[in-house]
């Protein structure tokens, strides 16, 4: 019996085989290139960095020559996971930590490069308020606004740090959103940002905690009147969002959001300056305010219609 | 496919429940991204649970506001790349969580109930879709309100007849939008309890009026008599001849009228059985199947050969057998001597007969 041979050719199955072997390897081989190995990554960003510290030295330098004009020399725009950038507190390496405004999500950046330099997170993730941060030594402090402290120590890239929480009962007073560590005096100074008692004035109250913190430390409280800190500004209140001390004078350097404004305080409460803060217009929700060590002004603002940044100013005394 | 359908054949041991083959297929997709994960955890993290990793991703350069994209413009290349190997695995992720959906909804029918292919195939495309969009749109609020302005320009007005139909497709937009927001490990949890909730509740007729005899023996007993081994071929249920597509019910009217001619309407025919082989390498099968047809049949004839692109092709043969050799016997011979040629070979037909009474 014939059999008619009515086929085309078929591949074989072990041509079908080597195929497929050769599609998975190749796709393989394709993700694998596409992730830059550790180390190439890590010249990668330092290059990067380099660029940038040399191009923000151009601009401060172009900045020194005209200081008629207030542009930012430097403005990072922050990835969608910190478009709630609140506060920012300078480190001894001359980075800044900032954090997240409702988890406890701590970021390290460099904010001359423009690098998110390590992310790490307090132990169980807790969810509330933050609205400051700051360093006293080897502790870091967040606030929440409601008075309440997270104390913490720095934790590695991707770590989960435990915490300890302290409570200034001050909640009922005030509601905060600035904090920060005056060294000089081993004090911790949080500016009231809206008094909450029934028939306050508007004058700007700070406090000031004696460290270490325990359940005895009371705080000392000095007023700064409204009259002196608005000054020539037709401002009626200052809405503290954040604060900072320069580490050169020691002076607080407090920043008010909503009346887009900073103003500088001794630590006696005498008002040295006050006036808008640099290209005013531009900063939405200023949140957060640094000076370091090298007379930057740093200003973080969160995310509105516009993605958050952190924003480089030149800081004239 | 056929690799799959093997795999999960040898997993199930050949078993046709519809919630072991499910579960041997999730068994294979968890084995396959469990290695995938081990080698490449970051994009598979990406994209399976975007958010959970985001702690430990490492430094990260931020794009200057003032500045053209140079500065960052170290990473363009792998960027790039990267986006379209995400957009490429979160499309892929959400094929690889429809197609048991399909295989349920197509399975997983009321009785009587017929599944519309349309659907079927919107189940596939449908996440593909919502997917991309989403990715595009999330976190540009803009963005989105473009989107509805854009979507709203275009009407859907398709009647679905069976409402439960609408219920597949939400899922299907739910596992798109999973993918889209990257967090396809929430697509997959959602895809693998509703497969499972839907195959129990239809096995055993949740909600039945208890005078109606159940929809899955309803469903199975065509089916049981059309593949019976005991040579019962007809086919009762004309519901089975209605859910043929026109090509098939064509291809099979085609099929039958042929052998139909080639048998003659004596009263003994030629031919009394139809060998179908399936395989890879036609050449090679029809050789060694040839060979064992000249030996163990009275008379056999090639019917037909359909050559398949993408899964095996099939051999049509008509055959008579003899009467010493029983079916099975036939079979077994085949499978011996053509061995890793044929994927399988099956024999529909009838009686076979006695040596020399009907010899020609």
């Amino acid at each position: 019996m014939e059999s008619p041979s009515r086929t085309g050719k078929t591949p074989s199955s072990a041509a079908r085989g080597v195929r497929r072997v050769t599609f998975v390897v190749g796709l393989a081989a394709l993700i694998t290139g596409c992730r830059e190995a550790p180390s190439a990554r890590a010249a990668s960003l330092k290059q990067v960095a380099a660029t940038r510290e040399e191009q923000l030295a151009r601009r401060l330098a172009a900045a020194q020559t005209d200081s008629t004009k207030d542009p930012p020399v430097a403005m990072w725009i922050m990835p969608s996971e910190l478009r709630e950038i609140s506060g920012l507190a300078l480190t001894s390496r001359g980075t800044v930590l900032t954090h997240d405004d409702e988890i406890g999500k701590i970021y390290e950046i460099d904010p001359k490069a423009g690098i998110i330099l390590k992310r790490f997170t307090l132990s169980g993730l807790p969810h509330g308020d933050f609205e400051a941060i700051t360093i006293a030594g080897t502790d870091v402090y967040l606030l929440e606004s409601n008075g309440k402290i997270f104390r913490f120590k720095e934790g590695a890239d991707g770590a989960e740090v435990p915490y300890s929480k302290y409570d200034t009962h001050l909640g009922k007073e005030c509601e905060f959103e600035s904090m920060a560590f005056e060294a000089d005096s081993a004090r911790l100074v949080l500016v009231c940002k809206k008094v909450l008692m029934k028939g306050a004035n508007h004058d700007l109250v700070i406090y000031r905690f004696p460290m270490p913190l325990t359940d005895s430390t009371r705080p000392t409280v000095i007023t700064v009147p409204m009259s002196e800190l608005a000054g020539a500004n037709r401002w009626k209140s200052f809405h503290a969002s954040d604060m900072n001390i320069d580490p050169v004078t020691g002076n607080y350097v407090i920043i008010a959001s909503r009346q887009r404004a900073i103003a500088v305080v001794t630590p006696e409460g005498d008002v040295v300056r006050s006036g808008p803060i640099p290209a005013a217009a531009d900063h939405n929700q200023a949140e957060g305010v640094a000076i370091t060590k090298d007379n930057l002004l740093l200003i973080s603002d969160e995310a509105t219609h516009v993605p958050a940044d952190l924003s480089v100013y030149p800081w004239r005394k | 496919m056929p690799v799959l359908r093997g795999l999960i054949d040898v997993l199930t041991m050949k078993s046709d429940r519809p919630v072991r083959r499910l579960v041997a297929y999730y068994v294979i997709v968890a084995i396959v991204v469990a290695l995938l994960t081990t080698f490449f955890p970051r994009e598979i993290t990406a994209i399976a649970a975007k958010g959970i990793g985001d702690v430990s991703e490492g430094p990260t350069v931020l794009a200057d506001a003032l500045s053209s994209p140079t500065a960052s413009g170290t990473f363009a290349l792998g960027s790039l790349l990267g986006v379209v190997i995400t957009t490429v695995m979160i499309l892929f992720g959400a094929l690889v969580l429809m197609l048991p959906v399909t295989w349920v909804y197509m399975s997983a029918r009321p009785s009587g109930g017929q599944h519309n292919q349309n659907v079927v195939q919107t189940l596939i495309f449908l996440p593909l879709v919502v997917a991309g969009i989403v990715f595009m749109v999330q976190n540009s609020l803009a963005l989105a309100f473009s989107l509805a302005g854009v979507v709203g320009a275009v009407r859907f007005r398709t009647t679905l007849r069976d409402t439960r139909d609408l219920v597949y497709i939400f899922l299907s937009i739910v596992v798109g939008f999973a993918a889209g927001v990257q967090s396809l490990a929430v697509g997959a949890v959602v895809s693998i309890i509703f497969n499972f909730v839907l195959i129990v509740t239809w096995r055993y007729d949740y909600g039945r009026n208890m005078l109606m005899t159940g929809a899955s023996a309803q469903w199975s007993r065509p089916l049981e008599a059309l593949a019976s081994p005991t040579g019962d071929h007809q086919i009762p249920d004309r519901d089975l001849l209605l859910s043929l597509t026109p090509e098939k019910a064509n291809a099979l009217a085609d099929r039958f009228g042929r052998v139909s001619a080639t048998m003659g309407k004596k009263k003994k025919a030629r031919y009394n059985s139809v060998l179908t082989v399936m395989t890879d390498d036609v050449p090679e099968a029809q050789k060694r199947v040839e060979e064992v047809l000249n030996k163990v049949t009275k008379r056999w004839d090639l019917d037909e050969i359909v050559t398949n692109v993408g899964k095996p092709s099939e051999i049509y043969y008509l055959t008579r057998l003899r009467k010493s050799v029983p079916r099975d016997t036939l079979l077994t011979a085949i499978h011996e001597h053509a061995g890793e040629a044929i994927e399988s070979a099956t024999l529909e037909g009838g009686e076979p007969v006695e040596d020399g009474k009907d010899a020609q």
